[in-house]
């Protein structure tokens, strides 16, 4: 880690140096151990702040949208599904890559400091560090050892692409770690198992614990739309009330609109105040579109055409077959 | 003062539950929040800040005002009436216990919001003091001890070991405590002691927090110093305007009123709003706060400066569920410190 705080320091005083680029967009350390958060730095003396630990979970891409209407040219900071959403910022015409340098970050998969916390292990942590698949933490208490994919965020478990799938430059060789720890799509088979009843009753609950916040839409890389449809009343589709109807309707829409974009980087699962399981209706939109075209990986190969958007005669057609789960 | 041991909480449950709705934190698909208690309910004392606040029971997140249908040139307008129970919620923390009081400094005042009114009227608030803060507490930034009685709570109960001490406050509360005796028993020395120690032990621990040092009393410049700073586009920067601070925070009150336009017939509610919005506020001409770093530093500014200008008490409890929920760990801790507000 320190190695790589270095590496990334340095690249950064460089580029901002030379004016290869005019604004670098990283991790800084937050107020707590398990606590790491974008910067954004101009100035060559804060390029102090970069950090890199197992807490830089949150996918910085999207920010691009919003910086590059101020800056020419950024330098930014990706791990693997970080630049699975950059791709498709690319393809869905939201960032000019030219006007971005990609520092690849291989990435071992990050900390979850709520799964620390369940096991009371987030008070009073003074340290902790991984060594492959340990996690070695100390506390008031003492040193401790532990596997480290049990405090890994759920994203991080179902990670197909650890190491960068772009970049200007790599940081650090790709890391071997093995990914996809669990089942790909174990938990939406168990949804598709359900009968209607019991599905409906399912998603049902789901989106009737939603706030409506609109943070999983707001991190979402893929949730680029200038005005949403949801932030605009005028159109009269939708409303604030906080009924079923209006939460279903979101909640569907989104994962419609996300559907052949989203590049699975969970990012909406993760900032969900209410723990909705949001991303096992993206899943199910990633399963039925690998089993009607084929594997497509959104995201991953910006020159292979959008499995949605790109009709050709011979696909196939989804109002022949059965509708839902099995 | 009462007690109760916690394999008799069930029973106690059952018996408020006869004539009252009962509001505990009840732990769900692995996250906590207030709900209504059924039998069986996975009911969570140890997790101190439920994912929302207990506020939705008096200031719910949508409610509607009336019902409108027009007849030709007749138009009707059918005022909603409460027909609900009265309710107890049971486990509010000290924390959110003075957020009630700042609603109510806002809802209560003249003139007085009758939904708000009513639903505060029916309710019972029975407090639970807190005896492990966590890390992300700074109630006593805001002189809220995590063991004190707010204003305003019916019954103060304080859970120790399996035993929960029970004490009424308010008339309302000797109430629903005569109701309950059969299940209360009487505390002896012993267990007067045993308060005593942890009282004084929590107000220990809460010097020990992390965020102990952060004390809003420090900003010393005026408003529009304030409103100028440049550290608003610094801070600002990563906010991605979600809103999710604002919904999770017990004091944040800000709502929007929305007609359910059915062609002849509608509604006309109201529901939360937030000031990180982009629609926030919108008027004809549009949105009055047209970029990211307004709408942040608006809600800052009600908390720290707007309304303690008007009620002379900051609109923030440290009850810290910003700072678990944001996406991007941005949060009023840093605001403050930003600002000045940090004892050395
Ligand atoms: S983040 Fe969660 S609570 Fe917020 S709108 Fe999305 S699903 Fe709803
Ligand atoms: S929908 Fe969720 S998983 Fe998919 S790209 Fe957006 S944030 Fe990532
Ligand atoms: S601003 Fe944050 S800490 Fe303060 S009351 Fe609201 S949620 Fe709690
Ligand atoms: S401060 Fe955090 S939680 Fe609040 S709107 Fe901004 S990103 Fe969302």
């Amino acid at each position: 880690m320190e190695e790589m705080i270095s590496k990334m320091k340095k690249i950064a005083y460089e580029d901002l140096s030379t004016k290869k680029v005019d604004r670098v967009i990283g991790f800084g350390k937050g107020d707590f151990i398990y606590e790491a958060n974008p910067i954004f730095i101009s100035n060559l003396e804060e390029v102090d702040l970069l950090v890199w630990d197992l807490f830089c979970v949150n996918n910085l891409s999207k920010y691009l949208i919003n910086e590059l209407k101020n800056y020419q040219k950024i330098g930014i900071f990706l791990k693997g599904c970080d630049s699975l959403g950059f791709n498709q910022l690319v393809k869905d015409n939201k960032v000019d890559p030219d006007n971005v340098i990609v520092y690849g970050v291989p990435c071992e998969g990050m900390i979850d400091p709520n799964k620390l916390s369940k096991k009371n292990l987030l008070k009073d942590l003074r340290y902790l560090r991984r060594v492959d698949e340990k996690l070695i933490i100390v506390t008031k208490q003492g040193e401790k050892e532990l596997i480290a994919k049990d405090y890994e965020y759920d994203k991080c478990l179902k990670c197909k692409h650890p190491n960068p799938v772009v970049y200007s430059e790599l940081l650090e060789s790709n890391t071997l770690r093995n990914s996809i720890l669990t089942d790909d799509f174990e938990e939406v088979d168990r949804i598709e198992d359900m009968n209607s009843e019991e599905r409906y009753e399912y998603w049902s609950e789901q989106f009737s614990k939603c706030i409506r916040c609109y943070a999983c839409r707001n991190i979402c890389p893929v949730c680029s739309c200038d005005k949403c449809i949801f932030d605009n009343l005028d159109i009269g589709v939708s409303g604030k009330a906080k009924v079923d109807s209006e939460d279903q309707f979101f909640h569907i829409v989104r994962a419609y609109h996300v559907a052949g974009r989203c590049v699975d980087c969970g990012e909406c699962s993760r900032v969900c105040p209410e723990s909705i399981a949001i991303d096992k209706l993206n899943r199910k939109i990633i399963k039925d579109i690998t089993e009607i075209y084929g594997e497509y990986d959104a995201g991953l190969n910006p020159s292979k055409s959008s499995v949605l958007v790109n009709y050709k005669l011979e696909d196939f057609d989804p109002f022949e077959t059965s509708k839902g789960g099995k | 003062m009462k007690k109760i041991t916690e394999e008799k909480l069930p029973e106690l449950y059952s018996h408020i539950s006869q004539n009252h709705d009962l509001f505990v934190p009840i732990d769900q698909d692995d996250s906590v929040n207030f709900s209504l208690w059924k039998d069986g309910a996975n009911v969570n004392f140890d997790v101190l800040k439920t994912n929302t606040s207990p506020k939705k029971y008096i200031f719910p997140q949508c409610e509607t005002f009336f019902n409108f249908k027009s007849e030709g040139k007749k138009l009707t307008i059918e005022r909603i009436k409460s027909e609900e129970k009265p309710y107890v919620v049971f486990g509010v923390r000290p924390c959110d216990a003075k957020s009630f009081r700042l609603l109510d400094n806002v809802f209560l005042s003249e003139p007085m919001d009758r939904l708000y009114e009513e639903k505060r009227n029916r309710g019972i608030i029975v407090s639970m003091g807190c005896n492990e803060p966590e890390d992300t507490c700074f109630c006593n930034s805001f002189s809220i001890l995590p063991n004190s009685i707010q204003e305003g709570v019916d019954v103060f109960t304080l859970k120790l070991g399996n035993k929960i001490f029970w004490e009424a406050i308010s008339e309302n509360g000797v109430e629903l405590t005569n109701k309950l005796s059969d299940l209360l028993d009487d505390v002896t020395e012993g267990d007067l002691k045993e308060i005593e120690i942890a009282k004084s032990q929590v107000n220990e621990k809460v010097k020990e927090l992390p965020f102990s040092n952060i004390d809003p009393n420090e900003i010393n410049r005026d408003l529009n110093e304030l409103f100028q700073s440049k550290i608003w586009d610094e801070i600002s920067k990563s906010c991605i305007g979600c809103g999710s601070c604002t919904f999770v925070c017990p004091t944040c009150h800000c709502y929007d009123i929305q007609d359910y336009d059915g062609n002849k017939s509608g509604e006309r509610y109201r529901c939360w709003d937030s000031c990180m919005y982009s629609e926030f506020t919108l008027m004809a001409h549009g949105n009055p706060r047209t970029t990211q770093k307004e709408r942040f530093r608006q809600r800052f500014m009600h908390k720290l400066v707007y309304y303690p200008n008007n009620f002379d008490e900051y609109a923030c409890v440290g009850c810290g569920r910003c700072v678990g929920k944001c996406p991007v760990n941005m949060n009023i801790t840093k605001v403050i410190r930003k600002l000045g507000g940090e004892n050395q």
